[in-house]
């Protein structure tokens, strides 16, 4: 089918801007013209323009990187220990994964696409793990809001489920990566479980959690709270009953039902 | 197109300044404008602040992102929150740029230039068309600058512009800051420019600061509006002849509120004086 000149200059720009091969586009930008088979006119008119075709270069890999760098400084830290956030970076763009036209949504694909990719994670099994820990909190901040869940109680009943937030993410990593910084940006292995949740005030907290305090909450959303603790052998019903009231008044539990939350 | 409430000087609705704003109400700006994708989507803290703002005070709504002289589908899903986001609002247009934001489904999040080309100009009207018939308000393009002419063109930026809106029948987001940028980088009279223009079309004005970096001016929305962009401004205004609202854009090195509502209120007195001199005129 034969397309249109001016979608094959838009293409023409977008390879301008995306692709990695920095020297030879400095050296000549008609080269993404004559790729995308376009008239000897429009390849000079991408030649002679060579200030203003880089600039667009530029301004536009930056508004692309820029969130990149902003949202994932550690994991920045770590691969440019090796020189790899460059080549990172390039592999995410060439993969052309920035679908939403939404700018909030450029740090969401890279995790995306570092899930999917699998990039580096041979070298650096904790890499997606370190990722997504840096992304947890503007993730849970930025959690749509929601009418409130009706129907529910405050305080936890023997044969109650737990129903979260809306916002409230429980999460696992087998490297303790929110301890992860610029300075230290390799974390310890250990397993971690964090509750990442937003407060009355709107703003994301993070607290660590023991092992089976997540998979309580884990559980206790689709079983009985008496029947997940004592799947999970925890001992003592008043302590469990203080821990859960605690978490809804910080915000992380909506509250309690007699009902399943996932078939209410 | 009814502007009302809508004139004087107003200001981008920016994070830096949220909590401030939904906290003082004697902030003397007549009218604010947000950004959709900046609020639809987003919830906690920054965005309830924002929710208030918009609850209580006037708003345009101004799109980032929509890619209106591309190939892309339509993300109809957004268009639909984006519809009912700009009924709850009470704008009475939303505006767009004239550019394209992406290309096979993959944004690059900046604003490029459409080849100013017959092909272009009719693929391009009819994207607007189909856009304008997805809204609730009228649809306003914003003209922007331009660091390249994307391909060989068949005709100047004046004529596609025009083009553009007279064919698709929509109003014009007139940025004077764009057109003076432009006139820098491409060595024509802003003047000259905008009196080739379908002035009758314009319904909002955007201002802002720029910066040059080597031989190429840049709108980096970083910096105070010069005097010569004012003047551009007031030009237009006594040419137009009508109090047209006009909207400070700052998005880079945002100063603290009390200096962008100082800078607010020397564009406020020169606006006033500008219609002011109309009123003469035509008294």
């Amino acid at each position: 089918m034969h397309e249109s000149r001016t979608l094959r200059l838009q293409r023409a720009m977008g390879a301008l801007v995306l692709d990695g091969d920095e020297t030879a586009i400095e050296a000549d930008p008609g080269r993404v013209a004559r790729r995308h088979d376009l008239p000897g006119a429009d390849q000079r008119a991408f030649r002679d323009q060579v200030l203003g075709m880089l600039t667009y270069r530029e301004l536009a890999r930056a508004s692309l990187i820029e969130p990149l760098e902003t949202m994932f400084p550690v994991l920045k830290a770590l691969l440019d220990g090796t020189e790899s956030w460059e080549p990172c970076v390039q592999a995410f763009l060439d993969a052309r994964m920035v679908r939403s036209s939404q700018y909030r949504d450029i740090a969401a694909a890279f995790l995306g696409w570092l899930a999917t990719s699998r990039w580096g994670l041979e070298r650096w099994p904790f890499l997606l793990e370190l990722a997504h820990a840096e992304i947890l909190e503007t993730l849970v901040a930025r959690f749509p809001d929601s009418d409130p869940i009706e129907g529910l109680h405050p305080d936890p009943g023997p044969a109650d489920f737990v129903v979260l937030d809306p916002a409230t993410q429980v999460v696992t990593y087998t490297h303790a990566v929110h301890r992860a910084c610029v300075e230290a940006p390799s974390p310890e292995p250990r397993p971690t479980h964090l509750l990442a949740f937003r407060d009355e005030a709107g703003l994301a907290r993070l607290m660590e959690l023991t092992a089976a305090t997540a998979a309580l909450l884990v559980r206790a959303q689709s079983q009985p709270l008496a029947e997940a603790a004592a799947a999970l052998d925890i001992p003592d019903p008043a302590e469990l009953t203080r821990l859960l009231q605690d978490l809804r008044r910080e915000g992380a539990i909506a509250g309690f039902q007699a009902t399943p939350p996932f078939t209410s | 197109m009814g502007q009302g409430r809508f004139t004087g000087v107003g200001v981008g609705l920016r994070r830096p300044h949220l909590e401030q704003v939904a906290g003082r109400e004697d902030h003397g700006v007549p009218f604010w404008e947000t950004c959709p994708e900046n609020v639809i989507g987003e919830g906690g803290r920054f965005h309830r602040m924002t929710r208030a703002i918009l609850e209580r005070e006037p708003i345009l709504t101004h799109g980032l992102a929509m890619s209106v002289g591309g190939f892309d589908p339509w993300d109809e899903a957004y268009l639909q929150d984006l519809g009912e986001f700009i009924l709850h609002s009470g704008t009475p247009w939303h505006s767009e740029h004239l550019c394209f934001t992406s290309v096979d489904g993959s944004c690059l999040h900046e604003l490029l230039p459409i080849p100013f080309t017959r092909e272009a100009l009719r693929h391009t009207i009819t994207r607007v068309r189909g856009l304008q018939s997805r809204l609730p308000v009228p649809l306003l393009l914003e003209n922007i600058t331009y660091y390249a002419e994307l391909g060989n063109a068949e005709m100047d930026e004046a004529d596609f512009v025009s083009a553009v809106l007279e064919g698709a029948d929509v109003g014009w987001l007139l940025d004077v800051n764009n057109v003076y940028v432009n006139a820098l980088n491409f060595g024509f009279d802003p003047k000259e420019w905008l009196s080739r223009m379908p002035l009758e079309r314009v319904a909002q004005l955007h201002i802002a600061g720029h910066r040059k970096f080597g031989d190429l001016t840049i709108d980096t929305h970083g910096a105070d509006v010069i005097d010569p962009v004012i003047d551009l401004m007031q030009w237009t205004l006594a040419r137009l002849g009508r109090p047209v609202p006009v909207l400070l854009e700052r998005d880079n090195h945002i100063p603290a509120l009390d200096a962008l509502l100082a800078e607010r209120a020397r564009l406020q007195r020169a606006y006033d004086a500008a219609l002011a001199l109309c009123e003469v005129r035509h008294a």
